[in-house]
């Protein structure tokens, strides 16, 4: 490994900017850190060379831990956005610097400095001032420079921010090229995704100091996990469908989706679902699609870029597919698809504004994350609109870019076991803290839900995350939900251990801490931090988020009667903590679960005709 | 690296549509007129009326005047000071600039406001603090008349008031500069493996030199011109603490007047001097960088 880095954080004036990311850049290997701005990518770059101190965490380069190895040692070579040439020295000066500085004589650096030019096609340009060449020319300086040196690691900061599109894309090949020749490993940093597809062997995206994805460019257009992902990398659609044992429904209609592991599909819940514009298929009439049906819709808007027609799509509001959001607008009110066509298919079906067209779906993804939308559950409608103007939950829909229905359930005021929801609750359940929680919870579980998030009636965004669950059989799912919720909060994420005894159970604890661990790492890509606990788990948890301010808990859950016989004291008196709730049934449970599925199916399709 | 707009960006401003209307010229006009007008007034009859009156008696007296050996004392003085104050002032204007430039750290914009504290105040009390710290009723006053070293009414006074009547004009010069000219260049010499002090003189030095010149060039004038807080710690012993301000000072109580003006004007040469010097300068390597 040419670059490896282990869990690091930076933070500023307490706020972490880079947050526990975890890499690995191959030798030779071409790795862009593609991000929007302020998510830190920057950053990790500048402690990658060095010139920023990390607060926790290692960075190795080669093997070598060169963590506290400052700047001036770790022989990399960097390329900024405004160049940094010296402006009172010639191009061959600046390229030589490197050399001056190392004491290399003066045939041997002229030797140098030639073939780096020549390297970047300004030979001959020795003797010119920066100030006397294009920005483009100036930036091939920058990189001739940094490679000056011959270091093992080429770091560029948003090397062609500053330049025009034309030269963008002609340095652009010129530093591929000069990668490819040098077969030296480098890492660019970027915001803009076109750029990651044409230089990268890998990107990772990276938000809110987290590094999210790494992948191949194509894996992550074809696959993302996230919804971040999804959206930054090209344009999406983002759709609410069913996940049901015989695959993925939006309403009635199945669709054909890329099968992903991640995805639990034995349990019948809500999924959000990528549809890329150009998986989209128009035709005139729904007999006339040759692709799986999802609605019909009134064209708003065409735009001609050249060999593609981009559209946007008025869902009617009788369609199956329930959009929570685009890539271009985050309103998750608002129903309108993005479509992107070639010539072909404008040729065989020529459209014009306001004409209604009938909506197919070639392809659709289904991100692996568990928690789908958000759906506000109380007793009256008014206490349900309440909750969904509680600013945390806004706040969290908003940055997961999915929408908050309300749910009025008679049966939630006495959490009355024997009265069941009208229909299934669908994606989490929000209900404020108060005294009856955890018997709402449990009510909620019971029917259908799988995930319930308690707010107090004042709180913000956690700083703190705390993750822990009761048995194993929740592990997995906990992990998930955690993962999902932390890629778009910027909090610390820490997992409790929580064991009864010491002794030589103690052994056995930081074994399933290690384990945990490993595994938030490993499948669902959440660098957390473990801390280990002796006694009782509820008390426990109970003094760790009384102390400190925004915490937030997310406890896994495999039996209902968990909920009640070991936790219950959490939820007995309010506090100013955040819970979510995450309840998986274990195996042992889930054969009587099973036959209920086949009806929950039904019911389904029922509500989703009854919304046509 | 001067400023301003570059030739070619002049002439090609002068070619625009709109530019010569009656109107504009005659606004032109008065502002130039009354701008010069002002400057004649202000600037150029006092000098001419200092060269007017060293020359009142001829070349002879003007010359006489710069043997007298209290005149050549004073000459000695003021530039013995000077060379002290410039260099040390240099480099702690450097510093101070480094400092505040570079670093973010609490009370940094209280900093920056006391760096102007010797302009803002009257150059009279930055002298009388020395009097009452270093004075024989001083707080140091015992200490130093045990140990026989006297500041006060001596050299070493008058060089500690000139040095903090002119500390601001090179920090105050670099500041601005280094605030904007950012870091980059730094973080390139060292990650291609330069030294502190490497990149402080092949990389930060060259960026800065301008601003550093006029500020040298400022704080000198200052030095050798300082009247109120030299005045104030010297004594006015004749022949030994008197500096040049001071010494015209005293030719002109005596109604020695040519005399007075004779050495007022060196030091106004010494102004126009290290002026056109700066010019040259600047415009020696405006010409080489084109």
């Amino acid at each position: 490994m040419s670059i490896r880095l282990d869990q690091v954080t930076k933070r500023y004036q307490g706020a972490p900017v880079v947050n526990d990311v975890s890499l690995e850049v191959a030798e030779g290997e071409f790795f862009v850190l593609l991000g929007p701005s302020g998510s830190g990518k920057s950053t990790l770059l500048r402690a990658i060379a060095g010139l920023t101190g990390v607060d926790h965490g290692r960075i190795h380069l080669h093997g070598q831990d060169v963590t506290h190895v400052s700047a001036r040692h770790r022989g990399v070579g960097l390329v900024f956005q405004n160049y940094a040439l010296f402006k009172h020295m010639t191009v061959g000066e600046n390229i030589e610097f490197a050399l001056r500085v190392r004491r290399v004589k003066a045939a041997e650096r002229l030797k140098r400095r030639r073939e780096l030019l020549r390297l970047v096609a300004l030979e001959g340009m020795d003797d010119r001032l920066p100030t006397q060449l294009s920005g483009g020319q100036q930036q091939r300086v920058a990189v001739a420079r940094a490679l000056a040196h011959k270091p093992q690691v080429l770091l560029l900061d948003e090397p062609f921010g500053a330049l025009d599109a034309k030269i963008r894309e002609e340095l652009r090949r010129t530093i591929r090229q000069v990668q490819r020749e040098l077969k030296i490993t480098t890492v660019l940093v970027t915001h803009d995704q076109e750029e990651a597809f044409a230089l990268a062997d890998r990107i990772g995206v990276m938000n809110l100091g987290r590094l999210l994805e790494t992948g191949r460019p194509d894996e992550l257009y074809a696959r993302p996990a996230t919804r971040f992902v999804a959206t930054f990398l090209g344009a999406a659609n983002l759709l609410l469908a069913q996940q049901t044992p015989h695959g993925i429904r939006f309403g009635t209609t199945p669709v054909r989706a890329q099968p992903v592991d991640k995805v639990d599909s034995t349990r019948e819940h809500e999924v959000v679902a990528v549809l890329r514009p150009e998986e989209v298929e128009l035709a005139p009439s729904r007999d006339a699609l040759q692709t799986n049906f999802i609605g019909n819709g009134i064209v708003e808007e065409i735009v001609f870029t050249g060999a593609l027609e981009r559209l946007r799509v008025r869902l009617a509001g009788s369609s199956e597919a329930q959009l929570v959001s685009t890539s271009a607008d985050n309103q998750a009110t608002n129903a309108v698809l993005e479509v992107t066509r070639t010539q072909h298919e404008q040729r065989a079906f020529p459209l014009s504004v306001q004409q209604g067209v009938a909506i197919g779906v070639r392809r659709i993804h289904v991100l692996p994350t568990p928690l789908s939308s958000y759906t506000a559950c109380a007793a009256t409608s008014e206490a349900a609109q309440r909750i969904v103007q509680h600013p945390f939950l806004t706040e969290l829909a908003a940055r997961m870019k999915t929408r908050i229905t309300t749910r009025v359930e008679e049966g939630l005021a006495q959490s009355d076991p024997n009265k069941t929801a009208a229909e299934r609750i669908s994606g989490v359940a929000v209900i404020p803290a108060q005294g009856q929680t955890a018997q709402q919870a449990a009510w909620l579980f019971a029917n259908g839900a799988g995930e319930v998030l308690i707010l107090p009636a004042h709180t913000g965004l956690p700083q703190r995350v705390l993750i822990h669950w009761a048995d194993d059989h929740a592990r997995r799912s906990t992990l998930a939900v955690a993962a999902s919720l932390l890629r778009n909060v910027p909090a610390e994420a820490i997992y409790l251990g929580i064991h009864p005894g010491a002794g030589d159970e103690r052994r056995i604890a930081v074994r399933s801490l290690l384990d945990a661990r490993t595994e938030a790492q490993a499948i669902h890509g959440l660098e957390m931090r473990t801390e280990l606990h002796f006694g009782e788990a509820a008390e426990e948890l109970r003094k760790q988020l009384s102390e400190g301010p925004e915490q937030m808990l997310i406890l896994g859950i495999s039996s209902i009667e968990q909920l009640q016989r070991d936790y219950a004291s959490l939820f007995a008196t309010p506090g100013n903590y955040s819970i979510m709730l995450v309840y998986r049934p274990s195996k042992e449970s889930e054969s009587t679960e099973r036959t209920d599925t086949t009806r929950d199916a039904a019911q389904v399709s029922e509500r989703a005709a009854a919304q046509l | 690296m001067a400023g301003g707009p570059s030739r070619e960006l002049l002439a090609e401003l002068a070619t625009r549509p709109g530019r010569d209307t009656l109107t504009s010229t005659l606004v032109k006009g008065a502002f130039i007129t009354v701008s010069l007008l002002f400057l004649a007034a202000m600037l150029f009859a006092p000098l001419i009326t200092v060269f007017a009156a060293a020359f009142e008696k001829g070349y002879e007296a003007y010359f006489e005047a710069f043997k007298d050996s209290d005149t050549l004392a004073a000459i000695r003085l003021t530039l013995t000071v000077a060379a002290i104050v410039v260099p040390l002032n240099t480099i702690f204007g450097i510093a101070a600039a480094w400092a505040l430039g570079k670093f973010e750290f609490r009370g940094k914009s209280m900093l920056i406001t006391l760096i102007d504290l010797p302009i803002a105040v009257s150059p009279v009390i930055s002298g009388l603090i020395y009097v009452l710290l270093f004075g024989t009723q001083g707080w140091f006053g015992l200490w130093l008349q045990e140990h026989d070293i006297s500041i006060i009414y001596a050299v070493p006074g008058i060089v500690l008031a000139t040095l903090f009547v002119t500390f601001p004009y090179v920090a105050r010069e670099l500041l601005p500069l280094m605030q904007q000219l950012g870091n980059d260049e730094e973080e390139a010499a060292i990650t291609m493996g330069a030294g502190g002090l490497m990149t402080f003189f092949h990389v930060t030095l060259p960026k800065i030199r301008w601003g550093l010149v006029y500020g040298v060039i400022l704080c000198n004038a200052r030095a050798m011109g300082e009247f109120g807080a030299v005045s104030v710690v010297s004594g006015h012993i004749r022949g030994l603490t008197t500096t040049m301000p001071l010494h015209v000072e005293i030719l002109y109580n005596e109604y020695n007047f040519v005399a007075a003006f004779a050495v007022a004007s060196l030091l106004t040469l010494l102004a126009v001097v290290t002026l056109v010097v700066k010019t040259l300068v600047e415009w020696r390597t405006g010409y080489r960088k084109r």
